[in-house]
């Protein structure tokens, strides 16, 4: 799994890598719907309605299995 | 359901109400609930709960003191210490007690879940149960309780105690889902039909289970001949009562019969029994006079010798204790027991003694009068039974039991707890005051805040373990005879098991190990309380009931205190009356209170009275008494009225034939009435009443069961064990489940044959199955011993299609270098070792997307990372693995914040979806109890066909029917295909035919109608040489289950695998890739057949096999040296021979030793001139041919390698720890 090579040893501040891990992730609020973002460490509750559930959206990417 | 009528909406019969069970689903009802009945069956479980609190049945805010919990902290009282700072002989401190400082519980309130205070943004501010499943949490209401001190005479001082979260029921009175209706429960993600009853404990839904207990307040007689054992003079006799006190916590008190004639009352206190002279009591009691007594057990009846010299004896055998008053007896009694029972140290002996009997001596009544005359009564039994004029009762009958419901036992817990900390309390002051320490003040409230902050309060906390394990921690035992398995997993694996749960009643886990089966036995009294069919078999066969299905549990107290006017008014006698003649005369009592005294023929008309006031509710007569008349016999059970209006009893709906009314009867009064199962039954002047429907008898799941009347008994029994193992529809808000493991039929289908109580629990929303098209014929022989042949093509269309969703959770804090003080160390996510973007891409981004979850659609195989998360200290991404053995679909992903919500996610939640196509081997049954293994998915080219060309579904063999009897199953055959054709839903319900009106005729006509054969025959053709069979072939539409049960979950093979560390032997355990035994009576069939070469592969090459070095000399196996070879051979040997090792320098280390010293003796007998003696030589030689020597050492060293199994050589080794030497002979 170390195939990446490592960047540098320890940093307190953050994971925060390259450009896409800094992307905003969005999910949906389990009560109410509302679409969240919610960034890394950051509390998770619903923006609207204060929630404590969130779902995570269904992937854009192809899926595709078994095409028979 | 309570009267027995179909309450569910059956519009139009004979049709599948398609369209408005549509509207249903899209539109739930915005008041009500589209299926009520399914929230009457579980009102025992919640009214019991409701019970606890005092505004229950009130408007809110409007306590009247009558809550469960309020009586149990009325009962608890309160706890004196003293700070023992009184001078001796004045008034504040005879003994020098000092000033007196007392507390109590004043109020218990329990409130609704809630967000906590710190969250000040979310806008709902209630939680709701399908939050606490979702975020794997408990659904928890805070509660607290008002605790008041006062130090001698001044002003009494309050403060309220945090209780921490208490566990609350779903749907009851402290539920936020309470009085919703379904349109509401949808919006807040439950079933439309959600009916509560049960807990939420960290995401699981767990349920008290009703448990059975002996009837309270009623005298049975028993004969145990472990009475005997209790003591010199104890006889096999005794009358026992369980007394209930008002806040529904119990104590037993049972009389002892003594050969003497004697009788001892024994009653137990914090688990430990103590045994008392009766005539102690009943003197204590009232102060009764030796003549008093005497005329209060004879009752006039001075001709009977056997009861005069047993009264004389027990009057005379107590002058020895020189008691005369009953103040005397009092302070006799709180002399002895004032060490045991820890009461205020200011207390007097005479008021001790009364607490005892207050307390412990017939709980169920509160004035000493009355316990007097039940004791009394107790008497009279225990003689009657000892001279055989009365017989003993059966505790395991029905009739002396009812039910402990699951809110009385969580109040008895609850009030238990808080009883335990009072006492911690006062344990913590007597201990500061003991040692003498500065700090103690009573007359300083900080230090009394201080003591009360720094006593545990937690019952919260307790209370969910106590649901979470089922384990009942109380130094009391509650009166209970298991101290475990009071709570159960609501599992929803279908519906059909979820709600059997609900209605499940257990005999008790004592009853479980008990080698009699007597407790086991379905007996006559249990008819329409307890289902005789739905039981299930083994271990619990019999323990475990399901209540039949309306029957129901009175869960509130009624007005009877006019009751005993009444009676009077009518011709009884009070009870105070000091000349009623017992011979003519027989008790009545209400409750366990003795009300009065009437003859027999009064006593009939009164009861008869009764139950028509009750029916037509005259005089307040309320309809759930239970008027239990027991009739004079010669040597049956005691005589005498019994009247019972207390909570807990098992009552029936039936109508009474007297005036056609609806009427409640009891389990008690059953066994003396005589209730016809239909109308036709009725024999005039006979029958009092008549079932509102035969089918009443049978549990829901039995009811579900189509034509049950037709099929052997057994059978049914079967279908209702697999009715719950079926994969089917668990629920309908499936997106909202977290269950470990729920199986769903993605086909469902309602039936089209089915009782008409499957419209009425609203089953069609949950579909259990699926209607499949059945040729009884045997054709492949692939259909041999319950084997069935599916349609390839069927199956390719769905037929049993089905999906398992499994829960993997992964939460940070478990995990190593999860929690380091405080500050959180792990984060989901990618740290700078995994490159996210770019060519060279990490793998895991396949199945993880940039936040370090799972996609939701992604395909996971065994081993495939979940999760992904960095690690602050070290830097480094760490990832976590799907466990499971098949490959899963990522169906849900949940992140889970805290309780305030002002966490950062460190528990994730992943639903994965585990597709299971029927395949070969997979378990599929009818509702008939006939079950059986998919052998072939046979192509659809090749089965047989009607002459309209149809094809079955699934082809079971005839063999299946004539040993197991289920014409049920062909009736439905002929009703399913009937029902298919003419566009009916067929009424299954049993008991509806009789031997004039045949279902054969009534179904064959139809099938005539329809242009089939009458029979349900048809003529086949073979589909693969296309010619008709001899003979027609049975076919018809049968509804099918698929069983949980498949071979993917079961099948178990390995040729290597793990071994056991210790004896290198293959593992057992299909979960640990373990293998299956192939033991000593397998081994003995290889043997008798003489396939040696098998018997090495199995238990010597596919086990633990190995190679081991054996000394030629001494035998030994375990006696391995190494000599390091690359420095030069060593040359030491008997008479200074040398004495090589192997090439690899491998050598015996006892043959070398045993050389050394032979050599040394030799020197040293060469010193010396004498002549050597011999060394140790083994006696002890076992063979082993020359063939399973592997290879000799040829360099010269005396060590062989042969093979072995490795066991062998550990029992070397333990034999040698034991001083024992093998010793192998190598030729």
């Amino acid at each position: 799994m170390n195939s990446a090579p490592v960047a540098n040893g320890s940093n307190p501040g953050g994971a925060y890598n390259n450009q896409a891990a800094r992307q905003d992730m969005e999910y949906l609020c389990a009560d109410c719907g509302a679409k969240n973002e919610i960034r890394s460490r950051e509390p998770i509750r619903c923006r609207e309605c204060g929630h404590r559930i969130m779902y995570k959206k269904r992937t854009k990417r192809m899926v595709q299995f078994e095409a028979r | 359901m309570p009267d027995g009528s179909y309450s569910g909406a059956i519009k139009t019969k004979d049709t599948f109400n398609t369209l408005e069970r549509e509207n249903k689903f899209k539109n739930p009802p915005q008041s009500g609930h589209s299926v009520p009945i399914l929230n009457e069956f579980v009102t025992p479980l919640l009214e019991s709960f409701n019970a606890l609190f005092d505004d229950s049945n009130l408007p809110k805010g409007d306590g009247d003191g009558r809550g469960l919990l309020s009586l149990g902290l009325k009962d608890i009282g309160e706890r004196v210490v003293f700070d023992g700072k009184g001078e001796v002989g004045s008034v504040s401190g005879q003994r020098g007690w000092g000033n007196r400082l007392s507390f109590w519980y004043e109020t218990v309130s329990v409130a609704r879940p809630m967000v906590p205070e710190k969250d000040t943004r979310t806008k709902e501010r209630r939680v709701f149960p399908s939050e606490a499943r979702e975020r794997l949490t408990s659904y928890r209401g805070r509660m607290s309780v008002k605790l008041c001190w006062r130090l001698n005479d001044n002003p009494v001082e309050s403060e309220t105690r945090d209780c921490g979260l208490l566990p609350i029921m779903v749907r009851s009175a402290r539920c936020n889902l309470r009085d919703m209706p379904s349109a509401e429960l949808v919006k807040h993600h439950e079933e439309p039909e959600e009916f509560g009853g049960y807990f939420i404990i960290n995401g699981n839904e767990r349920l008290i289970r009703y448990l059975i207990l002996p009837r309270r307040n009623h005298v049975v007689a028993l004969n145990r001949p472990s009475f005997t054992n209790r003591g010199p003079s104890y006889t096999p006799h005794a009358v026992q009562i369980r007394c209930v006190r008002e806040d529904q916590t119990a104590a037993t008190n049972t009389l002892h019969y003594l050969s003497n004639g004697n009788a001892m009352l024994r009653f137990s206190w914090r688990k430990q029994e103590y045994v008392v002279p009766i005539m102690l009591i009943l003197k204590a009691l009232v102060g009764a006079s030796d003549k008093e007594i005497f005329e209060g057990i004879m009752m006039q009846d001075y001709e009977n010798t056997f009861l005069t010299d047993r009264v004389e004896l027990l009057l005379r055998s107590f002058k020895m204790y020189s008691l005369y008053t009953g103040e005397q007896c009092l302070e006799y009694l709180g002399d002895k027991f004032r060490v045991v029972l820890n009461m205020p140290e200011d207390w007097t002996n005479k008021a001790l003694g009364a607490w005892i009997i207050q307390k412990l001596v017939l709980v169920h009544l509160e004035s000493p009068r009355d316990k007097f005359r039940m004791l009394l009564f107790m008497l009279q039994k225990l003689y009657a039974l000892v001279s055989r004029s009365c017989a003993v009762d059966n505790p395991d009958s029905p009739q002396h039991q009812e039910v402990l419901l699951p809110g009385y036992l969580y109040g008895m817990i609850i009030k238990e707890r808080l009883e335990e900390a009072l006492t911690a309390i006062q344990r913590t002051i007597a201990i500061d005051v003991a040692r003498g320490e500065g700090s103690v003040d009573f007359f300083d409230k900080r230090y009394i805040k201080k003591v009360i902050g720094r006593t545990s309060y937690d019952i919260g906390a307790k209370m969910a373990n106590f649901l979470a394990t089922g384990n009942l921690v109380s130094p009391t035992g509650l009166d209970l005879q298991q101290a475990s398995g009071f709570t159960i997993v609501a599992e929803k694996l279908n519906w059909m098991r979820y709600i059997s749960h609900f209605r499940s009643i257990h005999r008790g886990a004592f009853f479980a190990e008990l080698k009699t089966t007597t407790v086991r036995k379905l007996l006559p009294e249990a008819w329409g309380f307890l289902c005789p069919v739905h039981t299930p078999d083994g271990s619990p066969c019999g323990l475990l009931n399901h209540l039949s299905r309306t029957c129901r549990i009175i869960t509130r107290p009624m007005s009877v205190a006019h009751i005993p006017a009444l009676l009077v008014a009518h011709g009884m006698t009070q009870a105070f009356s000091p000349c009623v003649d017992g011979r003519r005369n027989l008790c009545v009592q209400l409750d366990g209170r003795v009300i009065g005294w009437a003859p027999q023929q009064t006593l009939k008309q009164l009861a008869t009275n009764l139950r028509i006031w009750k029916t037509e509710k005259k005089h307040n007569v309320p309809l759930d008494l239970e008027i239990g008349f027991v009739p004079t016999s010669h040597g049956g059970q005691y005589p005498g009225l019994y009247l019972f209006s207390t909570r807990a009893r098992m009552m029936r709906p039936v109508k009474y034939l007297a005036n056609d009314r609806d009427d409640q009867i009891g389990s008690f009064e059953q066994v003396y009435m005589d209730i016809a199962c239909t109308p036709e039954e009725i024999e005039n002047d006979v029958s009092t009443h008549v079932e509102h429907s035969p089918t009443n008898f049978l549990s829901i799941l039995a009811n579900l069961t189509p034509f049950s009347d037709f099929n052997q008994s057994p059978r049914n029994i079967y279908q209702c064990q697999m009715g719950k193992q079926t994969m089917g529809t668990p629920c309908t808000a499936l997106q909202h489940r977290t269950d470990n493991k729920l199986y769903r039929l993605q086909t469902g289908q309602t039936p089209v044959v089915r009782p008409a109580l499957h419209n009425t629990y609203g089953m069609d929303s949950f579909p259990n199955g699926t209607n499949a098209v059945v040729a009884v014929i045997s054709y492949t022989g692939y259909d041999m011993e319950d084997a069935m042949i599916l349609n390839k093509s069927a199956h390719e269309r769905g037929f049993g299609y089905g999906t398992v969703y499994k829960s993997q959770t992964v939460d940070l804090k478990d995990l190593q270098g999860g929690r380091s003080n405080a500050s959180l160390n792990l984060h989901f996510g990618f740290g700078h070792d995994i490159r996210v973007d770019g060519d060279k891409q990490h793998t895991c981004l396949e199945f993880l997307d940039f936040d370090g979850l799972p996609h939701v659609g992604a395909r996971l195989s065994p081993g495939d990372p979940v999760a992904a998360y960095v690690d602050d200290t070290t830097g480094r991404t760490k990832f976590a693995k799907y466990k499971g053995d098949e490959i899963a679909y990522v169906d849900t992903v949940r992140l889970l914040g805290s309780d305030a919500g002002d966490a950062e996610l460190q528990k994730i939640h992943i639903t994965l979806r585990i597709t299971r196509a029927p395949v070969i081997g997979d378990k599929f049954s009818s509702r008939h109890g006939q079950k059986g293994v998919c052998s072939q998915k046979w192509p659809m080219v090749d089965m047989p066909f009607t002459e309209s060309g149809m094809q079955p579904d699934v082809i079971i063999n005839p063999h299946a029917f004539p040993s197991r009897m289920t014409i049920g199953m062909l009736v439905e055959s002929m009703a399913g295909k009937a029902g298919s054709m003419h566009g009916l839903a067929q009424d299954a319900t049993p008991f509806q035919f009789t031997e004039e009106d045949t279902a054969i005729d009534y179904f064959g006509e139809q099938l005539l109608a329809s242009g089939y054969n009458y029979y349900g025959n048809e003529p086949m053709y073979s589909g693969i040489t296309g010619q008709e069979f001899a003979a027609d072939i049975y076919i018809g539409v049968v509804y099918y289950q698929r069983l949980r049960h498949m071979v993917l979950d079961k099948f178990q093979v390995r040729t290597t695998g793990p071994v056991d560390p210790l004896t290198r032997q293959p593992v057992k355990g299909r979960k640990r890739a373990g293998g299956i035994r192939f033991g000593e009576m397998e081994r003995d069939a290889l043997i008798a057949h003489g396939t040696s070469f098998l018997l090495q592969d199995r238990l010597m090459n596919c086990s633990d096999y190995s190679t081991a070095w054996v000394c030629r000399t001494c035998g030994s196996l375990i006696s391995l040296g190494y000599d390091d070879v690359t420095l030069g051979e060593q040359y030491i040997g008997p008479n200074a021979h040398p004495k090589p090792t192997g090439p690899g320098g491998e050598y015996c280390r006892v043959c070398r030793a045993a050389a050394e010293e032979e050599a040394g003796r030799a020197r040293q007998a060469l010193e010396t001139g004498q002549n050597p003696t011999n060394g140790v030589q083994t006696d002890l030689r076992v063979a082993i041919s020359s063939q399973h020597v592997l290879g000799s050492a040829s360099k010269g060293g005396d060590l062989d390698i042969v093979a072995i199994p490795y066991v062998f050589r550990y029992l070397c080794a333990e034999l040698a720890a034991m001083g024992i030497n093998i010793s192998l002979e190598i030729q």
